[in-house]
């Protein structure tokens, strides 16, 4: 039974970062936009229609980068 | 092309009619709208056509929004200030439109504003409906931006989230992380508990070790989870007086010490209540998250209010027009207004003559005329003419300001309501300390000192006011959150204590009791010769008119003609007077249509039995226009600001439940009077300026008189502040609905009653919870004072007199189930 000495701290500890990584998450606004980011990634498809001006629109919207 | 084909742009079915076709991407398509149709185009244009496939299958989009107004002004620094993060070339705004409902919505946005050079960045919040862009500001204005919105269809207006109500999102989410930190303690303190209790103890060695882990958690969860209750503890202490905190504070440092001391103390044999200490803070949480997210939308209406003026005006300098900021106007500068805009400062007439509409000042829709050496108030429409006005007062001075002044004055002086249980608690707080001492001298005399701390602590701990602490917020929490679903929302859920025991409630006329929209009720004609064709003329002239009475007749004529608006005759030489009428001519034969005075100087004679007649109509509140043909008088048209048909019935159920009802109008005693009689009598207070109201309320008050305020309008606004509990419409202005405590969503009358019996109900809820906690106190104090008491006992009673509470308080639901409907408007009849 001696195992339980580290593993009961070890699994706290974990437990406990979990928690801290949660709200450092909800504090930098991941859970802001919830449905944008599901369906935004439906409208990556590529249609005939869009290969005449694939200019930079593509690239800039990659390029920049949203702050938070 | 088939006409059942709906509309090529927004999906929707094409009305008949208003069929359009426009010719794109040498392909002809169908419309419902020009608005459609040009954004198509303009789709199409930006090369941006794969939108259409990118929209989610069946789904209806809407039509576009019409353009936002005036966006020009947002291009001045001293506008822009308010919005974006800092002036310089790389600014950042974040845009509202209402427009954006799918995720193809967010392409093509995105893709669009790309394509522009200056724009560095759009994200768009598919939840909240935002747009943060960010842009090269010395390239591009950002009324181009709003326009290129506009043109594919957004509308978009600038977002500043007031100082307050981020303070206040803060707040809660701090809550919400503090409450999340102990429920996490929660769980894994209770398995030690478990293990603990179901025999673990035995063995030394774990048992220590247990009580360790216990400790370790439950000093992070007090320090971190409980900090909120200690703070609340200290504020209390400091002003001198023992609230709820107090006795929280006083029995979680009880707890934690006591268990601390047991388990130092390794020759006791007390126990540790570590669990029950991180039970009580995880549930005291509770309380305290629905506490703060059942006042919600807490927005400071003042800065609001502020912000209805316009912050640019057009000055007039050496006769040429430079627009420049509203704060630089001195007294009697020269300002140019323009048709549509605001008055941006209030002050004299000097050349020009239009109609305002003050509605926002004084709630009358109607719109006022103005000529040479009237006084304007900034804040207020411009609506059909181009004035020149000399500067008189500008911002805090004005109209506006002094209601400004006015709210904040309300907000100020207005104590905090007291709940039942702030009510209760210091006499709570003091009988639990005296038992407390009293065992503790008992147990002292009788038995050892061990044993008298052990039960006067024991005492601290089972009387720790738990369910107390969630017995007001859970019912408040629950009856919100049923009434938000049922169009009453309630900001600031301690009102749903006071407002029953209100005595007085006091009604504005003009858009509350009455719809706040001119009605056609009657006309009369001087012969009934061709009397369909005339009123059909009649009709057709008005359609043309941007006036709201000319409206106002040209649909109440449709309708009860019974015709469309395709089916009206074509108009020629139609022409609107501000402030006189309106004149046109159907198929040769000029009709002017307009005021008693206007028809005179035109030099038309008005029949004595007429006047007669329009007399007696004005003294009911009635609005009379005079139609006259050919010069010649042919009859003349009654108006007026009808009343909302549940007022009467509401109005009785009030009377029925022993309530004053007072109707607070501005207008003449015997316009009031008139009003009142209809609604079945009620006591009236007229000619009340706008800025009295609170006035009025504050005479009521300093009665003794507990006073509800029902008002829409910008200056109902100090008096729904002042009185205990302020009501306001959903269709009212978005200031009133911010200082009042109640918002009705639904826009029904009616559900002020609803509010009162929601209100009796929430509190017979609470105080059922009150006496359950007292009875749990009851049942479990002696069993401390005599010392039987165990962690295994208070971790099982404490949770379930808590569980109790919410439970009962869950039972608010049913209050707008269609059972409690119908039983309500039964007993009502």
């Amino acid at each position: 039974m001696d195992v339980i000495y580290g593993l009961i701290p070890m699994m706290l500890f974990f437990g406990f970062l979990v928690v801290v990584i949660f709200i450092w998450m909800a504090k930098t606004g991941h859970f802001d936009d919830l449905d944008g980011a599901a369906n935004r990634i439906f409208m990556d498809d590529e249609y005939p229609e869009d290969l005449k001006n694939k200019d930079k629109t593509t690239e800039k919207l990659k390029e920049e980068k949203p702050s938070v | 092309m088939s006409l059942m084909e709906p509309c090529f742009h927004c999906g929707q079915a094409i009305p008949d009619g208003d069929l359009i076709f426009k010719k794109i991407n040498e392909e002809e398509h169908s419309f419902c709208c020009h608005g459609c149709a040009s954004v198509c185009e303009v789709i199409y244009e930006a090369g941006m056509e794969s939108f259409y496939r990118r929209t989610p299958e069946g789904e209806l989009l809407s039509p576009p929004p019409p353009p936002n107004k005036d966006i020009d002004f947002f291009d001045y620094d001293e506008v822009q200030s308010q919005y974006v993060t800092d002036l310089s070339d790389r600014r950042e705004i974040t845009l509202m439109s209402d427009a954006i409902h799918c995720a193809a919505c967010v392409w093509l946005i995105e893709h669009t504003m790309a394509k522009e050079d200056s724009v560095l960045l759009t994200t768009v919040n598919f939840t909240n409906k935002r747009i943060k862009i960010r842009w090269n500001n010395s390239q591009l204005k950002l009324s181009s931006i709003i326009k290129k919105l506009n043109s594919i269809g957004y509308d978009a207006t600038p977002y500043d989230a007031s100082a307050s109500e981020k303070a206040y999102r803060k707040a809660n989410r701090d809550l919400l992380y503090r409450l999340g930190f102990a429920g996490f303690a929660m769980m894994n303190v209770t398995w030690f508990s478990v293990a603990l209790y179901t025999g673990a103890s035995d063995d030394q060695e774990f048992k220590t070790y247990f009580y360790w882990l216990q400790l370790m958690i439950a000093t992070a969860t007090i320090v971190y989870s409980g900090l909120p209750f200690f703070k609340g503890a200290w504020t209390s202490i400091k002003a001198k007086t023992v609230g709820m905190d107090v006795s929280i504070a006083l029995g979680l440092l009880t707890t934690y010490f006591y268990s601390l001391w047991v388990m130092v103390d390794a020759s006791g044999d007390g126990y540790v209540y570590f669990n029950t200490l991180i039970d009580f803070i995880f549930l005291l949480l509770i309380g305290r998250y629905l506490e703060a997210i059942s006042k919600n939308k807490a927005l400071d209406s003042t800065r609001r209010l502020m912000d209805l003026q316009p912050k640019v005006a057009r000055q007039l300098v050496n006769g040429e027009e430079q627009v420049v900021p509203v704060r630089r106007l001195v007294k009697s500068d020269q300002i140019l207004v323009k048709p549509g805009e605001q008055f941006p400062a209030d002050g004299v007439i000097l050349s020009g003559e239009s109609m305002a509409n003050e509605s926002m000042l004084t709630g009358e829709s109607l719109e006022v005329e103005k000529t040479v050496g009237d006084h304007v108030s900034a804040g207020t429409l411009n609506v059909d003419g181009t004035l020149t006005v000399s500067v008189e007062k500008i911002l805090q001075d004005t109209q506006l300001g002094h209601i400004v002044h006015m709210v904040e004055e309300a907000q100020g002086s207005k104590a905090p309501i007291q709940s039942s249980v702030d009510k209760i608690m210091p006499w709570f707080v003091s009988v639990t300390l005296s038992l407390a001492l009293g065992s503790f001298l008992y147990w002292f005399i009788n038995a050892d000192l061990e044993f008298a701390v052990m039960t006067a602590t024991a005492v601290l701990i089972i009387t720790c006011p738990c369910a107390f602490g969630l017995a007001t917020p859970m019912a408040e929490a629950v009856a919100t959150g049923v009434s938000a679903k049922n169009g009453i929302l309630v900001k600031n859920g301690t009102v749903l204590e006071t407002l029953q025991s209100i005595q007085h409630f006091v009604f504005d006329k003009t858009g509350t009791l009455t719809k706040g929209k001119m009605k056609l009720v009657d006309y009369q004609l001087v012969s009934e010769e061709n009397k369909s064709a005339l009123l059909l003329d009649i009709a057709s002239i008005e359609q043309l008119s941007e006036h709201s009475l000319g409206r106002a007749i040209a649909e109440n004529m449709r309708e009860s003609l019974g015709i469309s608006i395709k089916e009206l005759k074509e108009v020629d030489g139609f022409k609107a007077l501000p402030g006189k009428g309106v004149r046109g001519s159907c198929n040769g034969s000029e009709l002017h249509i307009g005021t008693a005075k206007w028809l005179t100087e035109l030099g038309i004679e008005l029949l004595e039995s007429l006047q007669v007649q329009a007399q007696e109509r004005a003294q009911l509140a009635q609005t009379v226009i005079w139609v006259a043909k050919q010069n010649k008088l042919v009859g003349l048209l009654f108006l007026e600001d009808e009343i909302r048909p549940e007022a009467a019935e509401l109005i009785q159920r009030l009377k029925d439940k022993g309530k004053q009802v007072t109707l607070l109008s501005g207008d003449l005693q015997v316009v009031a009077d008139c009003v009142a009689k209809q609604l079945g009598g009620m006591q009236v207070i007229a000619e009340v300026l706008p800025e009295d109201k609170n006035k009025v309320i504050q005479e009521l008050q300093a009665q003794g008189q507990k006073v509800a305020m029902v008002g829409d309008g910008v200056n109902d606004a100090p008096a729904l502040v002042r009185a205990d509990v302020g009501i306001a419409l959903g269709s009212g202005t978005d200031v009133s609905m911010d200082s009042a405590d109640i918002v009705l969503m639904n826009n029904e009358l009616m559900a002020v009653d609803t509010a009162v019996e929601l209100s009796a109900r929430t509190l017979k809820t609470i105080k059922q919870n009150i006496i359950s906690s007292f009875a749990y106190n009851i049942i479990m104090v002696p069993l401390a004072v005599a010392g039987t008491l165990t962690p295994l006992i208070a971790a099982i009673t404490m949770p379930l007199s808590s569980l109790v509470v919410i439970g009962n308080a869950a039972r608010i639901r049913s209050f707008f189930s269609q059972k409690a409907i119908n039983k309500r408007r039964k007993g009502a009849k």
